[in-house]
């Protein structure tokens, strides 16, 4: 007995549009413009014209701030991009530094040639670490950068041919950047360009590739990527940023010893990127420079600094320590309460400024964890 | 002379045999169908075609070339197009950045030029966009474009799966279940769309599938998997009827009634 079943024969539903909430598009009123163009010229205000009316020691600072934002960038390259973790960091940089300073000093090379040179060598030692990674990931990997990072400080650092040993190498400002304030437009124009190459790596076939391959190798290698090549050219871009980094680090002290490539510093590269926001250009240059201001903004609330020296015991607690005091503390804020850290808690206000509605709640696209497909 | 084949293919893993001696062969314009209970080694097949595995004995051949030895990404630059039985996207990215990765190949400048914005690499961007919507429009997920992969629909996502491995301009297709997650008359559609894009693209396809209806309508020649052993192989309608292929599906002493059963349950599927 057969029965028949009647079924409303139903057409293909049209997918619903999403995420359109009117058919005309916000536009801010003049005034919006206007509040816009106010706050844009705010934050060009500070960036630009802030920092020189501040002594010429401070303008050094400043300056510090905007190459930690590279460093913070070439460390975004491993962390955010390729998922990779480095605690030798300072290593990276501070072979930057150290090139610099020896094309300069001992080779008698211009300065362009130097920071050439640095960025050569950064790329080319993580190259090599690049190559460990292929082998091992995760915790592992970061147990081998972390003794990369000691090895360079008590054993490369040291060698007295290329670093003056423990007195250190000179690394005058460049000709014609001799000034504090002119050196720190100079380190603006490289920030500038690493973040031009960074946003074009994530526009571009490279980084889209390693965003896939770092959420599911398989799919990425259906898409043709090579995987290795890939993974090695993402380190060579970060030990460039690195390397050009150090160098710029170098100049603005003028002064390079080893002794300051320490593993504090590896530990604060890292929670500033975090605290940053992975992946989130604004807010990883945000985070570093917040934690290269840090000891100055200290400096400048001064009853923190009171309040240090009522403790009776620890006498050596400088400001210096505070990245690595307030660092964990926000980290653990950024993980519990923020992934996406700061950029993802300046989303909103980017979106404004670019001619939207202010909506507190845009996060952006929500981070996805996902296993890898089944093959 | 077939577009890809796999010679006696075995592979072990452990204490299983995987696959032994498998034989497949996929002619140019086919569409040939994989079947077989689950664990027969369909997928673990797949992946040696695909190169993810290397088969301890047999080989692998693309047009007359033998690739057992290239790599997963060699074999996608010659032209082998791959989905994943739990859909291989990005899911973290949107459909059109989905369609973008999935033309790495096809983005002709360089890793270094791409880096550092060479004025080539414009201009390839806006041809690979211009692609992605094409083939979004296709598949009719052009709404879909700026939507995150990951919380659309299952049906979609399958969909949005094979606009992406047609994005990587294959010239076969290895679908691994692409009707799973579909009702039937999803899985009718899809059909239908695979027979179109199978003239519109100039593909050849393989696809392990379960829906048997899909199998009998588009495939032109089946093979029948079971335990990792060839057991079956031929046109749709002699295959589904192989009396070992029954027994392979409903098990030794099926009881007849639940026979009976299965087969009503199919014809009323079918007939949908």
């Amino acid at each position: 007995m057969a029965t028949t079943i009647d079924r409303p024969v139903t057409e293909p539903e049209p997918e619903p549009e999403q995420g359109r909430q009117g058919d005309r598009p916000f536009r801010p009123s003049p005034l919006g413009w206007l509040a816009r163009a106010v706050l844009a010229l705010a934050l060009a205000w500070l960036v630009f014209v802030f920092p020189l009316s501040q002594e010429g020691f401070e303008v050094q600072r400043f300056t510090t701030a905007v190459i930690y934002g590279i460093i913070g960038l070439s460390l975004n390259v491993l962390l955010g991009y390729v998922g990779q973790i480095s605690l030798g960091h300072q290593a990276f940089v501070g072979i930057g530094a150290f090139t610099s300073a020896y094309m300069v000093s001992v080779q008698n090379q211009p300065f362009w040639v130097a920071v050439a040179a640095a960025a050569a060598v950064g790329g080319l030692q993580a190259l090599v670490l690049g190559g460990a990674s292929l082998r091992i990931t995760g915790l592992y990997f970061a147990l081998v950068t972390l003794s990369y990072g000691l090895v360079a400080e008590q054993n490369i650092f040291q060698v007295e041919e290329l670093t003056g040993g423990g007195q250190g190498q000179a690394a005058p400002k460049p000709a014609g950047f001799e000034t504090d304030w002119r050196y720190y437009y100079l380190c603006l124009a490289f920030l500038a360009l690493v973040l031009w190459v960074d946003w074009r790596l994530m526009r571009s076939k490279g980084g889209r590739a390693l965003l896939a391959l770092q959420e599911n190798p398989r799919v990425a290698a259906t898409f043709g990527v090579n995987v290795r090549m890939l993974t090695l050219f993402a380190f060579v871009v970060s030990g460039v940023f690195a390397g050009l980094g150090g160098a710029l680090l170098a100049h603005n002290d003028t002064f390079v010893s080893p002794e300051v490539w320490s593993f504090n510093l590896a530990l604060v590269f890292v929670i500033m990127t975090v605290v940053g926001g992975l992946r989130n250009r604004a807010g990883v240059v945000i985070g570093s420079a917040f934690f290269a201001l840090l000891p100055y903004l200290i400096d400048q609330i001064g009853f923190i600094e009171d309040a240090v020296a009522a403790i009776p015991a620890p006498r050596e607690l400088t400001a210096e320590l505070a990245p690595l005091v307030l660092g964990p503390l926000l980290l653990i804020l950024t993980l519990v309460r923020a992934p996406g850290g700061i950029g993802q808690q300046i989303r909103p206000i980017q979106r404004w400024l670019g001619g939207h509605r202010f909506d507190l709640h845009d996060h952006g696209p929500k981070e996805v964890k996902v296993a890898d497909v089944r093959a | 002379m077939s577009v890809l084949e796999a010679r006696n293919v075995s592979i072990r893993f452990g204490g299983v045999q995987a696959a032994r001696e498998v034989s497949i062969a996929v002619g140019e314009w086919e569409i040939v169908g994989i079947i077989g209970p689950n664990g027969a080694g369909k997928t673990t097949t797949f992946n040696m075609i695909t190169g993810f595995y290397t088969p301890n004995t047999g080989s692998i051949w693309y047009r007359g070339k033998d690739v057992t030895g290239l790599s997963v990404d060699e074999r996608a630059a010659l032209g082998m197009g791959r989905t994943f039985q739990n859909v291989g996207l990005v899911k973290g990215a949107t459909v059109r950045q989905n369609l973008l990765t999935a033309q790495y190949l096809d983005a002709g400048y360089g890793l270094v030029p791409g880096t550092i914005g060479s004025p080539a690499s414009f201009s390839v961007e806006r041809r690979l966009n211009q692609r992605a919507e094409e083939l979004a429009e296709r598949l009719g997920l052009a709404d879909l474009l700026d939507t995150q992969v990951a919380g659309l629909p299952y049906g979609t996502l399958k969909r949005v799966e094979i606009a992406t491995v047609l994005a990587t301009d294959p010239d076969v297709l290895l679908l691994d279940e692409p009707s799973s997650g579909m009702g039937p008359e999803e899985a009718h559609q899809l059909g239908d769309t695979l027979l179109d894009l199978r003239r519109e693209f100039g593909l050849s396809i393989a696809m392990i599938e379960h829906h048997v209806p899909l199998v009998v309508r588009v495939c032109d020649y089946v093979y029948c998997l079971n335990f990792g052993e060839m057991l079956a192989e031929g046109l749709p309608e002699e295959v589904r009827n192989h009396p070992e292929v029954v027994t392979a599906y409903l098990g030794e002493d099926a009881d007849p009634a639940a026979a009976a059963l299965e087969g009503q349950l199919e014809s009323l599927v079918e007939g949908s």
